[in-house]
C-alpha cells in the first residue's frame, strides 16, 4: 500500500479542472495564431506589447483561475474537510497544491515563453541583445505568479488572493519598466548579442531567489499550521 | 480483561479567544458507539476535530486506533470514516467521481458494498453532487465514509436538517455498520432521540468541559423524578443529589441522580409524601445536567 496520497490529489485536481487547462491552451494556440499574422503588419515593439499580453494572458488567467478553484474554493466551499479527513498531512496537501498548480502553470509558461522567443529572436523581429530582458520580463511573470499561489495557499482567501495578485502584478509590471530604463540593461537592449552583465545576472538570480522563497516560505508555514480547517 | 480503546484523549485542552475546552478526557472502547451531546458551542465539534488530526490541542494527548494524532495522523485516518455537517463533496462532479477517487486511496474499499449502500439510499452513481438534496448528500457522505471499510466513524452531526424518514435511513445504516465487532462511532448530535437510540455510551459536554460520560444505562437508571405532596410545608432534605427542585403550592417536583432505593425514605421522613417515581428521557437528563453545569459556572464566575 502507498503511504502517501499526494499523486491522487494531484489527479484529482487535474480532473477538476482539465476544462479550464484545455480552454487556455486552446486560446494560447490561437493567440500565437493571431500574432504570427501580425508579423510585419505592425510595428515591432508594438507587436511585443500585444504579443506578451496575447500570449500570456491565458496562461495567467489559467493560472490564477486554477489557484482559485484548487486552493482557495478548496476551504470557502467546505471541501476541505473531505479531503483533510482521508490519509493526508497539512505538508502533504500543501505539497500536492503545489505539484499541481506549479506543473500545469509551469508547462504553459515553458511553452509560451518558447513560442515568444522564437518570434522575438527566431524570425529576426529583434537583435539578440533584447534576450536578457525578455528573460526578464518571463521571469518576473512566473516569480509574481508563485508569489500569488503562495499567498492563495497560505490564506485560502479570494479576498486576500485577489488583493495579492493586483498587488504583484502591479509592482511587476512597475520593476520591469524601472530595469528596462536602467542603463546597464537600456544600454545593451538594441545590440547585437545578448549581454548578461552583473545587473542583469543579479535581476534574474533574485527572480529566482524569489520564486523558490515562496515555494519553501508556502511549506514552511504551511507545517507549521496546528489547526487546519 | 481490558477491551482495546478506539480512541484515548487525556486532559486536551484547546484555548480560543471567545472559548476553551478544558480538560478533556474521553475514552471509547473498539466495538462501542460514543454519542456526545451537548448545545451548539459546546465543544463537540472541536473535540471531533482534535480526535481527527484537523486541529492540533494546546495540551495533553489524543490517541486514535492506537496512533498518536496528530503526528500519526495518516496511519489513524486509513481507517476512520469522518463525517462532518459542514463538510462538502465536489458540486460539478459525480457521485461516481467521488467513489473512484477514494477507491484510488483505499485498498479496503468495498465495491460489492458501495454498490449495496447505493441502492439501499436511492442514489445514482451519476448524478451530479450539485443536483442532490441535503438528505441525499448526507447518505452520499455516509456511502463514502463506510464503503471504505474503516474500524473507526466520527461522525460530526450526522443526521442534522434530516427528514426524520432519512434520519432514520442513516441511523439504521449507521446500526448495521456496527456488525463489524472490532468497528466503533463516536458521534455528536443535538438529537437525544438518535443518541440514545444507537449509543453504548453518552457523554455529555456543556461550555468546553465534559460533565459526565457514562454507559447509557446507568445513565438512565441514575436519574429520578420524584413528584411529592408536601402538606406541611416541611423542608426539603439537604440531600446532595438533588439536581433540580419546583414547588407549586403543596406539590413539588425533584430530579434526583444518583438514585437509589434509600431516597424516597429521606423525603418521607422530612415530612412529605411520594406520589411517584419517574425515569427521565436522555433529554430531560441532559437539560438537567447542563442547567446543573451552568449554575454551577456562573458560581465559578461570581467566585
Amino acid at each position: 500500500m502507498s503511504t502517501s496520497i499526494i499523486p491522487q490529489l494531484v489527479k484529482k485536481d487535474f480532473l477538476l479542472m482539465r476544462k479550464v487547462i484545455f480552454i487556455s491552451i486552446a486560446l494560447s494556440i490561437f493567440s500565437t495564431g493571431v500574432i504570427t499574422q501580425l508579423i510585419g503588419e505592425i510595428p515591432d515593439w508594438t507587436l511585443v506589447n500585444i504579443g506578451i499580453l496575447f500570449l500570456l494572458a491565458p496562461v495567467f488567467a489559467c493560472g490564477f483561475m486554477l489557484m482559485m478553484f484548487t486552493n482557495v474554493h478548496e476551504k470557502e466551499k467546505s471541501t476541505q474537510p473531505f479531503i483533510m479527513s482521508l490519509p493526508v498531512t497539512v505538508r502533504e496537501f500543501t505539497f500536492a497544491k503545489l505539484l499541481f498548480n506549479l506543473s500545469v502553470f509551469s508547462t504553459m509558461w515553458v511553452a509560451v515563453s518558447a513560442v515568444a522567443l522564437y518570434i522575438c529572436f527566431g524570425l529576426g523581429l529583434f537583435p539578440l541583445g533584447t534576450f536578457p530582458f525578455i528573460t526578464i520580463v518571463l521571469l518576473g511573470i512566473y516569480a509574481a505568479y508563485t508569489c500569488g499561489l503562495g499567498i492563495s495557499l497560505l490564506f485560502q482567501s479570494t479576498g486576500i488572493t485577489i488583493l495579492a495578485m493586483v498587488i504583484f502584478e502591479v509592482s511587476t509590471s512597475a520593476s520591469l519598466w524601472t530595469i528596462a530604463y536602467m542603463k546597464p540593461i537600456a544600454n545593451h537592449i538594441y545590440g547585437a548579442n545578448p549581454v548578461w552583465n552583473s545587473t542583469a545576472i543579479t535581476i534574474v538570480t533574485v527572480q529566482v531567489l524569489i520564486v523558490i522563497f515562496a515555494i519553501v516560505a508556502t511549506l514552511f508555514i504551511q507545517n507549521r499550521k496546528r489547526d487546519f480547517i | 480483561m481490558n477491551i482495546p480503546l478506539a480512541v484515548q484523549c487525556e486532559r486536551i485542552t484547546k484555548q480560543y479567544r471567545h472559548f476553551q475546552l478544558q480538560d478533556v478526557d474521553l475514552s471509547l472502547e473498539q466495538g462501542t458507539v460514543m454519542g456526545l451531546v451537548g448545545p451548539n458551542g459546546a465543544g463537540k465539534s472541536t473535540i471531533l476535530r482534535i480526535i481527527m488530526g484537523l486541529l492540533g490541542p494546546d495540551a495533553g494527548s489524543v490517541k486514535v486506533l492506537g496512533h498518536s494524532m496528530p503526528d500519526h495522523q495518516i496511519a489513524a485516518k486509513r481507517n476512520i470514516g469522518f463525517i462532518a455537517e459542514d463538510m462538502r463533496l465536489y458540486e460539478s462532479q459525480t457521485i461516481d467521481f467521488h467513489m473512484g477517487f477514494l477507491k484510488s486511496i483505499f485498498d479496503s474499499w468495498d465495491d460489492e458494498y458501495a454498490a449495496t449502500l447505493l441502492r439501499r439510499f436511492d442514489l445514482i452513481r451519476e448524478q451530479k453532487v450539485k443536483g442532490l438534496s441535503h438528505g441525499q448528500r448526507v447518505k452520499t457522505t455516509l456511502m463514502l465514509a463506510l464503503a471504505r471499510r474503516p474500524n473507526l466513524l466520527v461522525f460530526d452531526e450526522p443526521t442534522t436538517g434530516l427528514d426524520p424518514a432519512v434520519r432514520k435511513e442513516v441511523l439504521d445504516e449507521m446500526m448495521n455498520a456496527l456488525e463489524e465487532e472490532t468497528r466503533s462511532i463516536l458521534f455528536s448530535s443535538h438529537n437525544t432521540l438518535d443518541i440514545e437510540q444507537i449509543s453504548d455510551y453518552i457523554t455529555f459536554i456543556y461550555g468546553g468541559r465534559i460533565i459526565e460520560s457514562k454507559n447509557k444505562e446507568d445513565f438512565l437508571d441514575d436519574w429520578r423524578r420524584l413528584r411529592l405532596t408536601n402538606m406541611h410545608s416541611s423542608q426539603l432534605p439537604n440531600l446532595p443529589n438533588i439536581k433540580d427542585a419546583q414547588q407549586s403550592g403543596q406539590l413539588c417536583t425533584v430530579t434526583v441522580y444518583d438514585f437509589d432505593d434509600t431516597i424516597p425514605k429521606e423525603f418521607t421522613n422530612a415530612g412529605l409524601s411520594v406520589d411517584s417515581i419517574e425515569r427521565l428521557t436522555l433529554e430531560e437528563i441532559f437539560l438537567s445536567n447542563v442547567n446543573f453545569a451552568k449554575g454551577n459556572m456562573n458560581k465559578d464566575l461570581t467566585l
